[in-house]
């Protein structure tokens, strides 16, 4: 058994999924690598359909991979599940509680499964349900909880076992900010208590409220892990204004690329989208040009960066070469390329 | 974490038992299991006795193997991929206990289950048409084995990777009635033609039919001896389709 301090939490090599046959199927998961240390909050972040799910499954024992190495606490998971089963907590995608039983019995259910002794189980269930703010509604079945009590519920069926290492596959889209708030503190707190958290999101935001390094993923591969603050400077890259313009919206093109802070523009139907590090200088000058132009603005906005923007900054590639026509951008530096990990 | 191999015994039989628990909570009165699990056996037997004059007794080791059949078997296709829809399959996979221990556990779902069904059926011979039972305790063994087997065999359909159980419940029924015909239940085994017979002879149903022809009415044809040890290993057999099926899932992404 292994059980020194400086083993990893988790280390992936090579890890590969594909689903459907070789050759034909889809390649979800593609060659990645990388480590969470001990004791952090590691983020996978990554846009809809880039292999978040299928990784975590892969972690969870869910799913088998296809090629590549796991292992968890010093534990090849292929060979040695079971002690991994043991130390880990999973909060998949859909909570999965069930239904039928009130929030006391999923909660007692579970903690039999875990093998909670039996002196502690309803200590720890009070405690959680408590924590969770459902302490009242320990006796109604579950069928009348809103999402967010799922949510919660789930969450707290996740850690009755007081796993040392905890997967989070989204953990707040579709909840009411209450609610987000209240996760986010509590996996602020679990991890300050020592839990190491594997956290799965598509919000940049709660990437970087929460994590001490952050993975980003798209198309099954890794093309950058760092911490949030470094990764930022990415994530402001390619913030931007868009900005629809009539009459003759075409035409305004190379003059709007030409303001200060632009660094691309765009064409996006009949709009053009400036990407600039510095939306809210950028839209007093978009509003002057439109003056001066005699141009009547149909439709302003500033946009956060977009996850798919935010890969493909990274990645080095052009921000908008993939799907729409480009104007050259001027001075963009590379961008973080695939730093530890990742294969590209 | 424990440490000796009897604390793990120990801790897969209670989370077998937790399992097992749960879904008797969750799922007994699922109108999906009252329809395929105790109203078919039961409508399947009246539609095929009604207007037959058998004696009370060979009535009733009818209705116990085709309970034990039904009912048994009507757990595993239900109940699987319904959970593995809800995810909550997931939970049950992740758990650190072996995947003996999550079959086992089912399996006892679905025993169970026929268990409590056949002795109403049971009951209601005794009391209603003063049925005497020949072997009580070879009866006892027999329903024990009988639903352990047919469970293990619903578990077959349930391992199938589908979320639906639309898609295999229907498949699982077929088989079971199928099975019904070739196994010496409304024809006894002994009025069949040798290739027939030797079709019945392959049937776990013909074995456990006449295992309760032997307990109720003390008729059957084959030694009970031959029966009991054909329902265990036929029983144990269909246990390993079942991880071979699992396996596949992992893969899949069921
Ligand atoms: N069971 C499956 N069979 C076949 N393809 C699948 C299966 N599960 C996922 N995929 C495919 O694998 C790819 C990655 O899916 P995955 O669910 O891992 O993405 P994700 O990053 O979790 O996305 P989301 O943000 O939408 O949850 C997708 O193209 C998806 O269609
Ligand atoms: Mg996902």
């Amino acid at each position: 058994m292994v059980t020194s301090h400086d083993v990893e939490a988790i280390e992936v090599e090579n890890l590969t999924k594909r689903y459907g046959r070789p050759g034909e199927g889809v390649l979800a998961v593609d060659h990645i690598s990388f480590a969470v240390h001990r004791g952090e909050v590691f983020g996978f972040l990554g846009p809809n359909g880039a292999g978040k799910t299928t990784t975590q499954r892969m972690l969870t024992t869910l799913l088998e991979p296809s090629e590549g190495r796991i292992i968890i606490n010093g534990y090849d998971l292929a060979r040695d599940a079971y002690p991994v089963k043991r130390q880990m907590g999973l909060v998949p995608e859909e909570s999965n509680v069930y239904t039928e039983l009130t929030a006391w019995d999923n909660l007692m259910f579970t903690a039999r499964l875990y093998r909670v002794p039996r002196k502690e189980r309803a200590e720890r269930a009070r405690e959680l349900l408590q924590a969770f703010g459902l302490w009242e509604k320990r006796d109604i079945k579950v069928e009348a909880f809103s999402k967010g009590m799922r949510r919660r519920l789930s969450i707290a069926m996740a850690i009755v076992h007081r796993p040392s290492l905890l997967f989070l596959d989204e953990p707040t889209p579709g909840l009411d900010a209450q609610s987000t708030r209240a996760i986010r503190d509590l996996v602020r707190r679990l991890n300050a208590e020592g839990t190491t958290i594997f956290l799965t999101t598509h919000q940049i935001e709660e990437a970087n409220q929460l994590c001490d390094r952050v993975a980003i993923i798209n198309h099954g591969r890794i093309a950058a892990i760092d911490t949030p603050e470094r990764l930022k400077r990415a994530f402001q890259r390619v913030q931007s204004v868009e900005v629809a313009l009539e009459p003759d919206g075409q035409r305004h093109g190379d003059a709007l690329a030409a303001l200060p802070g632009v660094t691309t523009a765009v064409k996006m139907g009949d709009k053009w989208r400036l990407y600039t590090q510095d939306p809210s200088s950028l839209l007093p000058l978009v509003v002057d040009y439109a003056r001066e132009h005699q141009a009547r603005i149909v439709s302003l906005s500033t946009l956060g960066p977009s996850l798919e923007d935010v890969f493909l900054e990274i990645t080095g590639q052009s921000v908008g070469t993939v799907r729409h026509e480009t104007q050259e951008g001027d001075g963009r530096r590379p961008g973080m390329r695939g730093r530890r990990g990742g294969r590209r | 974490m424990t440490d000796g191999w009897q604390e793990r015994v120990i801790d897969e039989i209670a989370q077998a038992w937790t399992v097992t628990v749960k879904d008797i909570k969750v799922y007994y009165l699922r109108p999906g299991m009252i329809m395929f699990g105790v109203l078919m056996p039961f409508f399947l037997f009246f539609s095929f006795s009604i207007r037959r004059h058998i004696a009370a007794t060979q009535g009733e080791a009818r209705l116990l193997a085709l309970t034990l059949l039904f009912t048994a078997a009507a757990a595993g296709p239900f109940i699987i991929p319904l959970e593995r829809r809800l995810g909550t399959y997931d939970r049950l996979m992740a758990a650190p206990m072996s995947l003996l221990t999550l079959l086992l556990g089912k399996m006892a779902v679905g025993a169970l289950f026929a268990i409590a069904v056949s002795l109403v059926a049971l009951l209601a011979g005794v009391l209603v048409f003063g049925v005497a039972v020949a072997h009580p305790w070879l009866l006892a063994v027999g329903i024990l084995l009988g639903a352990c087997c047919f469970a293990a065999l619903g578990l077959v359909f349930g391992s199938i990777p589908t979320r639906s159980p639309g898609d295999v419940q229907m498949p699982s029924v077929l088989l079971r009635w199928g099975l019904l015909f070739i196994s010496g239940v409304f024809v006894p085994l002994r009025d069949m033609a040798p290739l027939a017979r030797a079709v019945a002879y392959l049937s776990p149903l013909t074995y456990a039919q006449d295992l309760m022809d032997h307990a109720v009415a003390g008729t059957g044809m084959l030694s009970p001896h031959l029966d009991v040890a054909a329902l265990l290993l036929f029983g144990i057999l269909f246990l390993s389709p079942s991880i071979w099926l699992h396996r596949r899932s992992r893969q899949l992404g069921y």
